[in-house]
């Protein structure tokens, strides 16, 4: 202690040339000592492992999967950052650039962009060959560019139905629906009222209101439903596909049941939450949202169904964005997440639905039999996916926000000639989005 | 000998700050003008010219005009709240200096200011509830119906109105009150000497004098309301996806359009023209405030 009083003391004042030395050899020693006190404080054999995420859910899978990694890694130290989505991207987008990204990173269709930008190393040979053997291609899309593998899927986001079994009892309904024109009807019979005919238990829960694109991911799945799509591809181009009348149909049953038969209304509380309060009889969502219940509404009686003809699926696949000597411990951490011991943890737990094929899930099934749905598709069942291009998002974002409006539009109830006007000038927006990216398919 | 110009020494002494102001301000600015004439796509390699386009496509941009009307909309929504009543509150307050409990008043009114934005805007948010909130229950009393505060487009601008002047409402009134200390006491005298009551000395006396205090706050609140984000997020967003009408505002949209579209050269056009907007209503306050005897 004397050290320093005597040594900083002396600054500033006047001193002899040979005490001017002593303070700033002084000063010297302690920044030596400062600099080297972190380095002494932990080995140099110790690795940092990053891994961001945008999925907070996922924190103790990836804290197990790292405590497993440490029989062949001892002093690894593994940190997980998971965000908020929205937010993950955006940290994606400013740190793949510059090299700043986490060791080990999720993402999402948007990988697409990173890979034609040349951001993402190419994976070792092992690797590509682990994806080879243990996937089915059709999963791997989103991680593939130009028909070379960047990337190892992990989990999907697919939806399915939700139901509640006691409202349905009530109702007099002892099965899910079957059809579109199902839903609707069921919908009507499960709605609850107040003494003024406001519903006060929505017949079914739909994605109405909110930013971002979610609104045109769930009305996706339901012009899916009623066999459209909302883009097709003809030569490796893309074209807005949902002025049609399966785009009709999809934007009548949201009419239908908000406007006309009032089966649910904006204010009304929505998804999750609405369903594991009570106040909602059934709505379409992924598999996060049985892990949700267990945590929320454990008693809650429930049961899932898969939708009649297919689903979205959005593909989560795992990515070592940094070549560099921690490189392989990165992939060794993402094999390691892919093990079936660990993908059976990752549903049991989460409840979000593994990718690997081979997998036995009958362990997990008898105790959480609601996962059947989102594994036990049938056979004919159709996943589809966002496509892997870049404007995907800026189009489901600005049909999202037409869609938001017409979905209340009373002008537009029983108006097919209206709804078809307002798909008509939504696809001319998507197609010119995709024009400027020269993305534009020709009709 | 000759002596050293004057200026040396101001200029030398001002320049690490000038230098820093450059580089935290001006640089940024100019970096912003330039990109909005790129197609500068944040992660792809070709980022070519583009001269106007961005702008010429902003006009034409159903969710820019949209996000630049909410934007306006609120921002003089705020300023023509904030201005009365915070001079109002000021005034009821500095006529109360010195006598019991003049601090508490002071304190209440600039707390919403210093309260963390995101727990505030959730707060107002549980207010505007439309089932179990208790703005709802409290017109209720009136017999008038529940209203969707948080769903209905013109209602959801309302409630972002609401929650903006509560948060700045209380910097007015401690701005508005330095104003209004200095006001020299004597002016008030012969202004009750000549007869005036005291609505009349401030009508007459105390506003006039706080023009320039006037100016300071409304050009404040204007600029500060043209770059509202994160009050219009927390109001419509949900972790369930059970949220509200998502008013757009001119942050968020180019938010949207840099971080999910990765437009940033779109966005900094966006930039741009609120830049714009916002000299061109600072011009025209400077203006509308300026001291006419001065003139």
């Amino acid at each position: 202690m004397d050290f320093i009083a005597t040594s900083v003391g002396t600054f500033g004042y006047p001193t002899s040339p040979g005490k001017k030395r002593h303070a700033w050899l002084s000063a010297a020693g302690l920044l030596a000592v400062a600099v080297a006190l972190p380095m002494l404080a932990s080995p140099a054999s110790a690795e940092k492992l990053t891994i961001w995420s945008g999925w907070p859910d996922l924190v103790p899978f990836y804290k197990r999967v790292g405590d497993q990694l440490k029989a062949k890694y001892p002093d690894l130290d593994i940190s997980v950052e998971a965000i908020a989505l929205r937010e993950h991207e955006k940290r994606l987008a400013l740190s793949l650039p510059s090299g700043a990204a986490g060791d080990v990173i999720e993402m999402e269709v948007e990988a697409a962009r990173y890979l034609e930008a040349g951001l993402i190393p190419e994976p070792p040979a092992s690797i590509v060959e682990f994806v080879k053997a243990n996937y089915d291609m059709t999963r791997v899309k989103t991680a593939t560019y130009e028909g070379k593998i960047y990337g190892v899927p992990l989990f999907q986001g697919q939806g399915a139905l939700f139901y509640n079994t006691d409202t349905f009892a009530k109702a007099g309904l002892n099965s899910p629906p079957k059809t579109m024109a199902d839903y609707t009807a069921y919908a009507q019979k499960l709605v609850q009222r107040d003494t003024s005919g406001a519903p006060t238990v929505s017949g079914w829960s739909l994605r109405l209101s909110g930013g971002g694109s979610g609104i045109a991911e769930k009305y996706w799945t339901i012009l899916y439903n009623f066999g459209g799509t909302l883009l097709e591809e003809k030569g490796g181009k893309w074209r807005a596909a949902y002025a049609n009348e399966a785009g009709r149909n999809a934007l009548k049953q949201y009419l239908d049941n908000v406007v006309t038969y009032r089966t649910v209304s904006p204010e009304m509380k929505a998804d999750a939450e609405a369903f594991e309060l009570g106040q909602t009889a059934m709505f379409i969502r992924e598999s996060w949202v049985i892990g949700d219940i267990a945590k929320k509404a454990p008693n809650l009686k429930y049961a899932t169904a898969p939708l009649p003809k297919g689903t979205l699926m959005v593909p989560v696949d795992l990515y070592v964005p940094n070549k560099g000597p921690k490189s392989q411990i990165a992939w060794d951490f993402v094999q390691k997440a892919n093990e079936p011991e660990n993908l059976l943890w990752l549903l049991e737990n989460t409840a979000w639905v593994p990718n690997r094929k081979g997998l036995d899930y009958s362990a997990v099934l008898g105790k959480i039999p609601q996962l059947g749905a989102f594994v036990n598709t049938p056979a004919d069942h159709v996943f589809f996916t966002v496509p892997a291009i870049s404007p995907a998002s800026e189009i489901l974002t600005r049909l999202a926000a037409r869609l938001e409006k017409a979905f209340t539009d009373k002008s537009l109830a029983g108006n097919d000639a209206g709804i078809d006007a307002f798909l008509k000038s939504a696809a001319e927006e998507s197609d010119k989005i995709l024009a400027r990216e020269d993305l534009l398919a020709k009709p | 000998m000759r002596s050293k110009p004057k200026w040396l020494f101001p200029v030398l002494a001002l320049l690490p700050v000038l230098g820093l102001y450059a580089c935290l301000r001006i640089y940024p600015i100019a970096e912003t003008l330039r990109l909005s004439l790129f197609k500068w796509n944040i992660i792809s390699r070709r980022k070519p010219f583009v001269g106007l386009d961005n702008f010429v496509e902003l006009m034409s941009d159903p969710l820019f005009l949209e996000a630049i009307f909410n934007t306006t909309i609120v921002a003089f929504g705020v300023l023509v709240i904030t201005i009365p009543v915070g001079l109002a509150l000021a005034a009821l307050i500095n006529g109360r200096q010195g006598l019991r409990r003049s601090g508490f008043y002071e304190t209440s009114i600039f707390l919403p200011h210093v309260v963390s934005l995101v727990p505030a805007a959730m707060a107002w948010k549980w207010i505007f509830d439309a089932r179990l909130g208790p703005l709802n229950a409290l017109i209720g009393w009136f017999g008038i119906p529940a209203q969707a505060w948080l769903f209905d487009p013109a209602l959801s601008l309302v409630c972002l109105i609401v929650l903006c002047s509560w948060q700045s409402i209380g910097y007015a009134v401690l701005i508005f009150l330095v104003g209004l200390k200095n006001v020299p006491e004597a002016l008030y005298e012969a202004a009750r000497l000549d007869g005036a009551s005291a609505l009349q000395a401030f009508r007459y006396v105390a506003i006039p004098l706080l023009r320039p205090v006037m100016l300071y706050v409304s050009v404040i609140t204007l600029i500060s309301s043209y770059n509202i984000y994160a009050q219009a997020f927390v109001l419509a967003s949900d972790v369930q996806g059970a949220p509200g009408h998502l008013v757009r505002v001119l942050v968020l949209d180019m938010l949207e359009n840099s971080f999910r579209n990765y437009r940033v050269g779109y966005a900094a056009a966006e930039a741009v023209v609120l830049l714009v907007i916002v000299l061109v209503l600072t011009g025209a306050q400077f203006r509308l405030f300026r001291d006419r005897s001065r003139a």
